[in-house]
């Protein structure tokens, strides 16, 4: 079981390297589906279930489609991909970072730190991803308002950058 | 700018640096520098010109590399000692981590490429807000964790950025490039004293926003954005030229003016703290940035351009100042005999 859990942390990285390797963004979201079935996954694990659901169908189920259906507006016809040899250097090169930036911090350490699932917390019967969520609506209102105000920020600021149709520099479609 | 896209940037800008600055939870923190990032591109963007896109695009990718970077610092941090208080980060890796993403996010040496370019990208205004307002959350996050931050990269890093700043600044003509460097030399001074008085760190930083507000608040009446078109820029506000290079004067540290005040300060600091080398060379390089800031002077009010002005002064007197300037310049140039009065507090 811990190696299957080492080999979803793998994919998870390689999801990772996927998105940022590849030149083009149509074939590098397949990455990101990767990084985050995997991701679903770890946090299954830990009996995080309603966290890894609200990803999946969230995410996944979401964003992830609307992200295509709106690059499929704006498609080149002949995407470059992997296959050119300038990716393998990239994907080369992120691996020796990110092999670099373990040893240097020294997080290899960590790893003999047990992990809490969701179902310890002593004298809350609940389990504690529910009632996380709970508390982000009843104690950490504030915290909710500003994370809702951010994402909608967001929606606007993303708006603003796109409006006048051809007008500016970035071409709306 | 559409108003309703102004009220929602301004008020997330409010929101977003009222966030960093009142937090005690590393996520408030930075949850309040994510929503400044993203509240200014619109800003930044506002001309939709093609070097204004690329400003934003590269604000956009260093800001969030270096918002990533804080929230993984402190998740570091949090799971080695199991808490998010800001004040309590004692991780090394942590502490580490943390002084590059500062480093990052304020334009400091290594990581200071990015800052000429966004300011030249954006309008007068916008590069006044990214050169004050924007640095605002980072420098409190900084001196709240002040005795956590890695003493000799900082070291290394503000030194590094007086001379950077010094010395990629001479050979520029741009106002705005200039203004950046002037920055980023400032900058190094700022964070050379963060371990040892953090308070000076402030001062540097209240007293540099309101130089560089004074400033660029000055070019902005006259819409002068390069050295040539300062020159000729006197016929239209002949007495805001004279102010300005009162101001440039201040801004380089020379003494009857408040711009003295902070290195004056920092240099008896580090002196104290046996860092006399230290602020021997600090002094020097800002000489290098002295040499733009008389330059700047010079074009603006000490001599004449070589090319005929058709007439002394222009006719028309719709001048849209800022009634802000008067206020910014009266203060730059004459506070220093309040002094006394800031001593007894460092």
């Amino acid at each position: 079981m811990t190696y299957f859990m080492l080999f979803l942390g793998l994919c998870f990285v390689l999801g990772g390297l996927a998105v940022a390797s590849n030149p083009s963004p149509y074939y590098g979201v397949v990455g990101l589906v990767l990084a985050s079935v995997v991701g679903c996954g770890w946090l299954l694990s830990l009996g995080i279930s309603f966290v890894a659901l609200v990803l999946f169908m969230v995410y996944l189920g979401g964003m992830l489609v609307v992200f295509v259906y709106s690059v499929a507006l704006a498609a080149d016809p002949f995407p470059e991909t992997w296959g050119d040899w300038r990716v393998l250097g990239y994907g080369v090169g992120l691996v020796g970072v990110l092999v670099a930036g373990v040893v240097v911090s020294g997080v290899g350490e960590y790893m003999k730190l047990g992990v809490w699932t969701v179902d310890s917390g002593g004298a809350v019967f609940v389990r504690l991803d529910f009632s996380g969520v709970a508390m982000f609506y009843s104690w950490g209102v504030g915290m909710f308002l500003v994370a809702g105000w951010g994402l909608l920020l967001t929606l606007f600021v993303v708006l603003e950058l796109v409006r006048g149709l051809s007008c500016g520099a970035i071409r709306a479609v | 700018m559409n108003p309703h896209a102004k009220l929602i940037t301004t008020a997330s800008l409010i929101l977003g640096t009222t966030i960093t600055i009142t937090s005690n939870h590393w996520a408030m923190a930075w949850t309040g520098l994510e929503i400044n990032t993203i509240a200014i591109i619109p800003m930044i963007s506002k001309s939709h010109h093609p070097r204004a896109i690329e400003a934003t695009i590269k604000y956009f990718l260093v800001q969030a590399a270096a918002s990533a970077s804080i929230l993984f610092s402190s998740l570091i941090n949090a799971w080695s000692t199991g808490q998010w208080d800001i004040t309590q980060l004692t991780n090394p890796t942590s502490c580490l981590l943390l002084t590059a993403a500062i480093a990052m996010k304020l334009g400091l040496v290594p990581f200071h490429f990015w800052f000429p370019e966004v300011l030249q990208g954006s309008s007068l205004t916008t590069a006044l807000l990214l050169s004050t307002a924007m640095k605002f959350p980072p420098i409190t996050i900084l001196l709240l964790t002040s005795n956590s931050l890695n003493p000799p990269l900082l070291t290394l890093m503000a030194v590094a950025s007086a001379a950077l700043g010094g010395w990629t600044g001479l050979n520029q003509t741009q106002l705005r490039k200039i203004l950046a460097f002037s920055s980023i030399s400032h900058l190094g001074w700022m964070t050379i004293i963060i371990i040892y008085a953090p308070k000076l760190t402030l001062l540097t930083f209240l007293l540099y926003t309101l130089l560089t507000s004074a400033i660029f608040l000055s070019l902005n009446t006259s819409h002068t954005t390069k050295l040539s078109t300062l020159m000729t820029s006197w016929t239209k506000t002949p007495m805001l030229n004279a102010t300005l290079m009162l101001i440039l004067l201040s801004l380089a540290g020379l003494p009857p003016f408040i711009g003295f005040l902070p290195k004056w300060l920092i240099i008896q600091e580090l002196t104290k703290q046996e860092m006399t080398s230290t602020a021997l060379t600090l002094a020097l390089l800002s000489l290098l940035s002295l040499f733009f800031y008389l330059r700047l002077a010079y074009s603006s009010s000490i001599t004449l351009p070589p090319n005929s002005t058709n007439q002394t002064k222009h006719w028309y007197t719709n001048k849209n100042a800022n009634p802000l300037i008067a206020i910014l310049t009266s203060l730059s140039i004459l506070l220093l005999p309040l002094s006394p009065l800031i001593l007894p507090t460092i």
